[in-house]
């Protein structure tokens, strides 16, 4: 085919392909781009077990309805406030 | 300089201006050409990494030009629809006007005539009649059988005859 290229010009163009390595951004590792996320997920993990850890140490187990039951018993409340109370509940 | 640039270096000095005419055959444009070519050793820099050497360096860019020329191919036809209504105006138009085209009228209306053909038939074409590669080679690059391109490129040759003739 009778084509043909401005002077010059497979100098230039090979110039400018082998500029393209430096044109382009570092490849970084899957590990390092993962990083970031990997941190803040650990700091997530860290947060929930070391918050698990003082609630656990912080509250007690609910108390049965029996349990309730007998403290209101033994409590100073009136009946009527025990009945409010049971009646609320029910 | 590390290693892989010194292998893309090299890929650069061997290969730029075959590829260059490789592709120029296939768009015909010098200006879209250039710009494919730097797409083409932009994906290749990043190919290289994975490239193992099942296939020869010349395969292995060969088919990555290709992909990108009949890539850019589809979307010129598709603008060319939206734009023109027509198929291969665009592609007719730069065949046509290219001030980068040396040859007399009678080449101008074989080049006009090949941008009509669609574009894996002229792929086929451009790498045998030009570039003049076997027809294995072709296989290799394409991924298509040697029967199925001896064919492709019989229909090409055909109809070209039938495009130049209408032009006439």
């Amino acid at each position: 085919m009778n084509y043909k290229v401005p002077e010059g010009y497979f100098e230039d163009l090979r110039a400018k392909l082998s500029a393209i390595p430096a044109q382009q951004p570092e490849k970084v590792s899957a590990v390092s781009r993962f990083t970031p996320y990997l941190a803040l997920a650990a700091c997530f993990a860290a947060a929930i077990i070391i918050g698990t850890g003082i609630l656990t140490r912080t509250t007690t187990p609910a108390a049965s309805e029996d349990e309730i039951i007998e403290y209101l018993v033994q409590s100073d409340l009136s009946l009527t406030q025990i009945e409010n109370y049971l009646s609320l509940n029910e | 300089m590390d290693q892989k640039e010194k292998e893309f270096r090299s890929l650069v000095d061997r290969y730029s201006e075959p590829l260059y005419w490789h592709v120029r055959s296939l768009v015909g444009s010098h200006e879209d050409t250039d710009d494919l070519l730097q797409e083409i050793f932009l994906k290749a820099w990043q190919a290289l990494p994975s490239f193992r050497g099942e296939s020869a360096v010349f395969t292995w860019l060969w088919r990555i030009a290709t992909n990108e020329a009949l890539g850019f191919l589809r979307k010129q036809k598709v603008r060319s629809v939206l734009s023109f209504g027509r198929i291969d105006a665009e592609a007719e138009r730069v065949a046509g006007n290219d001030p980068w085209f040396d040859g007399d009228a009678a080449q101008r209306k074989f080049a006009v005539a090949l941008a009509k053909l669609p574009s894996k038939q002229k792929s086929v074409f451009c790498m045998r009649y030009f570039e003049e590669l076997p027809y294995e080679k072709i296989s290799e690059i394409t991924g298509t059988s040697v029967g199925a391109l001896k064919a492709s490129y019989h229909m090409a040759a055909e109809k070209l005859k039938i495009f130049i003739s209408e032009e006439n």
